[in-house]
């Protein structure tokens, strides 16, 4: 129990130093273009088909339930909403947090291993500054594009089944998709996903920055970093959901 | 490494640029970025709508609302801003009513100004327009529900009392039938069989029984009324919301069902009422007993198929116009020679002459001859095989001098004809009719003059 | 330069947890001075490395970099003071995501206000120094062992430092390749006059390059003074070790 205090301490500790080296110079621009390359770009392509293939599946799930109810004209809406409130936050964040915070575990855990962050400390560097703060910054930056780009996919993927089964148009699906669709739908749960980028980026760099146990923590530090940040984004999700519907009523639906 | 960086470049920005996308395709569809106007109304109960809820002026998308004041007292009441499109400022008039409605069951509540008269005044900015009360879903559905209850026990108690109406009716007639064959057969004279004492009985058994099915119906036609009263005011409730259109219609139909069961009681009261009062009289007795059975036939036609109708369907729409008329009991000569249904061309059409249909009795009363029998079952046959199916119009003619004359002698020569065809062939009688048309077919048929009968065969109607 | 040694430890004691690492450790080592410290494995050699360095805080005891007094600073001015030292580490802690090249570059774009040019000159120059002039584009994985541990030196040269902080530099290699960085050490400490600390069990190298030996045992500080005088100590453990 205490163990579990323990780690909580050592992780806020964590997570408040990245906060406050963000600021103080050096910014860092160049890792953190390097970073966003590492963590966006390179989760694109797993992000995209992931949204697409999602779509899909949910428009062929949902759509069952709402022919039954005579509502296809919801299906678009359905789909847009879904994508846009939950879906596509959430499914971006549990992808980059296998991905990218299991990379930066590893990655980390290693130049620990092998004496690298003590190398470039010894060469007077900031190695947080260096490796920990371009990386958080970059995962917090990427998400919400990648989030964008999950609901876009989504959304795609949702109007191809279901042009498939009704030949619905496009302009008609797109109509239907954003009718009285809020920006509190959209931009808030959008916005969640810079929370969702702070977990993994903090979550992943503080297992892999502070292991000290050769190789064999490279493995374990990717594992604690994966499950660690998944489990910590679907419970922010609870209480950031929870702040949304407090701050945007209308958003609720 | 340049590469490298146009890849994150673009990264960045197409993901910026779709973010911008979703966020502009929201707002216009808010009109967020199109010239609007606030316009404010209240509701004592806005039953979940919300900032953001859309607004429709006359059905069209035209914006949401901006705000929502709550009231400070239970007296108060919430006061909407509404911002809707500048462009459909002119629809909405000072006297332009504003209402919340949802989305069918299942979807979102919204607010619907209504287009408000052309000479009113075009509401400017921040005018209150005025509102009315939603209705909830509940509380219609609640009302629909026992008035559906209410219509459905009346139909049931009414079929009931209908089914044992009936069978009463149908029994008379049968009685009245077998006496009137008795009759036709020859046994004995009309007077010795009505002065012999088992004819009279079963004679006033039958008008007793005749009486018994009056009141039954008389009974039911009560009860329908009743039904029909509290439809009405349910009807007018209805009418007063703008709902239930379909509701309505039926409600109407229901009334027009119970009328029509109104009139037919009454008709088979009188034709009771003056079977009984000529019982003394055994000459006339006879033609007043075969009046009366015609009269009771069309009758029980008719209310047979009002029943049909109320067991069948609650909703009874257009039940009569399927068959393609209204009532072949009703046809008045009239509007029999007016009606395109009646006077086609392609009607089947059997001409036969009176000289040999008919031959005089001692009384003064026409009856069918054995010769007159054989040339209606040529004709029918001549109709072809579908006459016997479809309806058939039995047309009475005379040329006697005097009008009076005409219309009685046309009158029971189509009636005699119609019997025998019913006795014959045992015809649907909701599908056979009788008129009379004193001695002038109707146009289109190319007779100037007739003197007999003609059985016509309905086209199918289309 | 006030002070004459280049690194002075007083009474330096660290522990990890319930484990006594170093106990009250002593020693300064002069400009051109070469010290090695000897010792079993797990005896805190090189904790007193980390230590000097400040990659870790002493639970006792001072540590001077001539006269800055390295546990108290922080920042800018830790920086500073390390800036003033090499580290060449086991494995040479090359940072694997950048080449060879990149991995001398990165310390002095960011730490110096110097031109490209004048980096481009560094890097040709400190590579020349370690032979490996012809590789400066490769990355650490394309490196031998060897190679690596030269290019972790060339690393711990850029910023001419006046102290250089060696651990285990022959650990892994050949012996003709181990001799290969003792010449690269020899070279600094007798033409740059670099004070050393180098963290062997090589005992061959370290009587090649070290002036003086101190001895490590249990967390203390067992031995010190040159290999002659030690190798008739009266510690059996500093005897064995210095091999005596």
């Amino acid at each position: 129990m205490i163990g579990i205090f323990d780690f909580v301490g050592a992780v806020g500790l964590f997570g408040l130093r990245v906060i406050g080296s963000v600021f103080r110079i050096p910014f860092e621009l160049e890792q953190i273009w390097r970073h966003i390359g590492e963590a966006g770009v390179r989760s694109l392509a797993l992000v995209l088909s992931a949204g697409l293939a999602l779509g899909v599946v949910m428009t062929l799930h949902t759509r069952g339930a709402l022919v039954m109810f005579g509502a296809t004209a919801m299906i678009p809406k359905l789909q847009s909403l879904g994508f846009f409130v939950e879906i596509g936050p959430l499914v971006a964040a549990l992808l980059v947090a296998g991905r990218v915070g299991a990379g930066n575990g590893a990655v980390l855990a290693d130049m620990r291993a092998t004496e690298q962050i003590d190398a470039i400390e010894a060469l007077s560097m900031d190695s947080f500054k260096f490796l920990v703060v371009p990386r958080v910054v970059a995962c917090v930056i990427a998400l919400p594009l990648l989030t964008v780009f999950m609901d876009f996919c989504g959304i795609l993927g949702g109007y191809l089944s279901e042009y498939t089964l009704s030949h619905i148009s496009l302009h008609l699906y797109l109509t239907r998709a954003f009718q009285g669709m809020q920006w509190s739908n959209f931009v808030p749960p959008t916005l969640k996903a810079l929370v969702f980028g702070f977990i993994i980026g903090t979550i992943s760099c503080f297992f892999g920055y502070t292991t000290n146990e050769g190789a064999e923590g490279v493995g374990r530090a990717a594992t604690s970093s994966v499950v660690v940040s998944s489990l910590l984004i679907i419970l922010a999700d609870v209480i950031l959901v929870k702040i949304i519907f407090l701050t945007f009523p209308g958003s609720a639906t | 490494m340049r590469n490298h960086n146009v890849t994150i470049g673009i990264f960045i920005v197409s993901g910026l640029a779709l973010f911008t996308l979703v966020l502009f395709t929201i707002g216009n569809e808010h009109k967020a970025f199109s010239p609007h106007v606030d316009l404010h109304t209240e509701f004592a109960n806005i039953s979940g709508l919300t900032k953001g809820s859309d607004v429709q002026v006359a059905g069209f998308d035209a914006g949401e609302i901006a705000d929502i004041e709550v009231p400070k007292s239970p007296s108060g009441r919430f006061r909407l801003v509404l911002r809707i499109d500048q462009r459909l400022n002119p629809l909405v008039r000072t006297d332009s009513l504003v209402t919340v409605d949802s989305e069918g069951i299942v979807g979102d509540k919204f607010v619907q100004i209504h287009g408000g008269s052309a000479n009113a005044r075009e509401a400017a900015a921040s005018t209150t327009l005025p509102s009315k009360e939603p209705l909830s879903l509940a509380d219609l559905l609640e009302s629909s529900n026992d008035l559906i209850n209410g219509a459905n026990g009346t139909m049931k108690g009414v079929q009931g009392k209908l089914d044992g109406t009936l069978d009463a009716a149908t029994k008379t007639i049968n009685n009245a039938n077998d006496l009137i064959v008795g009759i036709k057969q020859g046994k004995g004279t009309v007077g010795m069989l009505l002065r012999d004492q088992t004819t009279a009985t079963e004679i006033q058994q039958a008008v007793a029984n005749g009486e018994q099915a009056t009141v039954s119906v008389k009974q039911a036609s009560a009860s329908l009324k009743h039904a029909s009263g509290q439809a009405d005011a349910l009807v007018s409730d209805f009418a007063s919301r703008g709902l239930g259109g379909k509701v309505d219609q039926t409600l109407l139909s229901a009334r027009g069902a119970a009328g029509n069961l109104d009139s037919i009681s009454g008709q088979l009261h009188q034709t009771m009422t003056e079977a009984l009062g000529e019982d003394g009289r055994g000459v006339d007795a006879g033609g007043n007993i075969q009046q009366s059975l015609s009269n009771l036939t069309e009758t029980t036609g008719n209310m047979a198929a009002d029943t049909e109708a109320l067991k069948h369907e609650f909703f009874f729409k257009g039940f009569f116009k399927h068959r393609g008329y209204y009532s072949l009991a009703d046809l008045d000569p009239t509007t029999y020679r007016n009606d395109r249904v009646f006077t086609n061309p392609d009607n089947g059409r059997a001409w036969l002459e009176a000289a040999r249909l008919f031959e005089q009795t001692s009384n003064g009363q026409e009856r069918l001859t054995t010769e007159g029998k054989l040339q209606i079952e040529e004709a029918i046959a001549e109709l072809g095989d579908g006459a016997l199916n479809g309806p058939l119009v039995i047309e009475g003619y005379s040329s006697q001098s005097d009008s009076g004359t005409q219309l009685a002698a046309s009158h029971s020569r189509a009636l005699l004809v119609l019997h025998y065809i019913h006795a014959r062939y045992q015809v649907d009688l909701r599908n056979i009719g009788a008129v009379a048309l004193r001695n002038t077919p109707p146009p289109g048929v190319h007779k100037e003059t007739w003197d007999g009968v003609c059985i016509m065969a309905l086209k199918a109607s289309s | 330069m006030s002070s004459e040694n280049s690194v002075t430890l007083h009474g330096v004691s660290k522990s990890f947890g319930e484990k006594q690492v170093l106990d009250n450790v002593s020693f300064s080592v002069g400009r051109g001075e070469a010290i090695c410290v000897l010792g079993r494995s797990g005896t805190g050699k090189s904790v007193t490395l980390k230590l000097i360095l400040a990659l870790l805080k002493p639970d006792a005891g001072n540590i001077r970099i001539g006269d800055d007094e390295i546990t108290q600073l922080e920042g800018q001015e830790l920086s500073r003071v390390r800036r003033r030292m090499g580290f060449l580490f086991q494995s040479g802690a090359l940072f694997d995501s950048l080449s060879l090249h990149d991995n001398l570059a990165l310390p002095l774009r960011r730490l110096t206000k110097k031109s490209k040019d004048e980096i481009e000159e560094i890097i040709d120059r400190v590579l020349g120094q370690v032979e490996l002039a012809g590789d400066k584009h490769k990355m650490p994985r394309e490196l031998s062992g060897g190679m690596q541990k030269r290019a972790g030196l060339a690393r711990a040269l850029v910023f001419e430092p006046e102290t250089l902080l060696v651990d285990e530099p022959s650990s892994g290699l050949d012996r003709i390749t181990a001799s290969e960085i003792d010449d690269l050490l020899l070279d600094q400490k007798v033409r740059r006059g670099s004070a050393m600390i180098i963290v062997t069990h090589d005992l061959h190298g370290a009587r090649r390059v070290g002036d003086r030996f101190a001895v490590l045992d249990k967390g203390r500080l067992a031995g010190l003074g040159r290999p002659q005088d030690l190798e008739k100590h009266e510690n059996e453990t500093v005897r064995r070790l210095v091999g005596g």
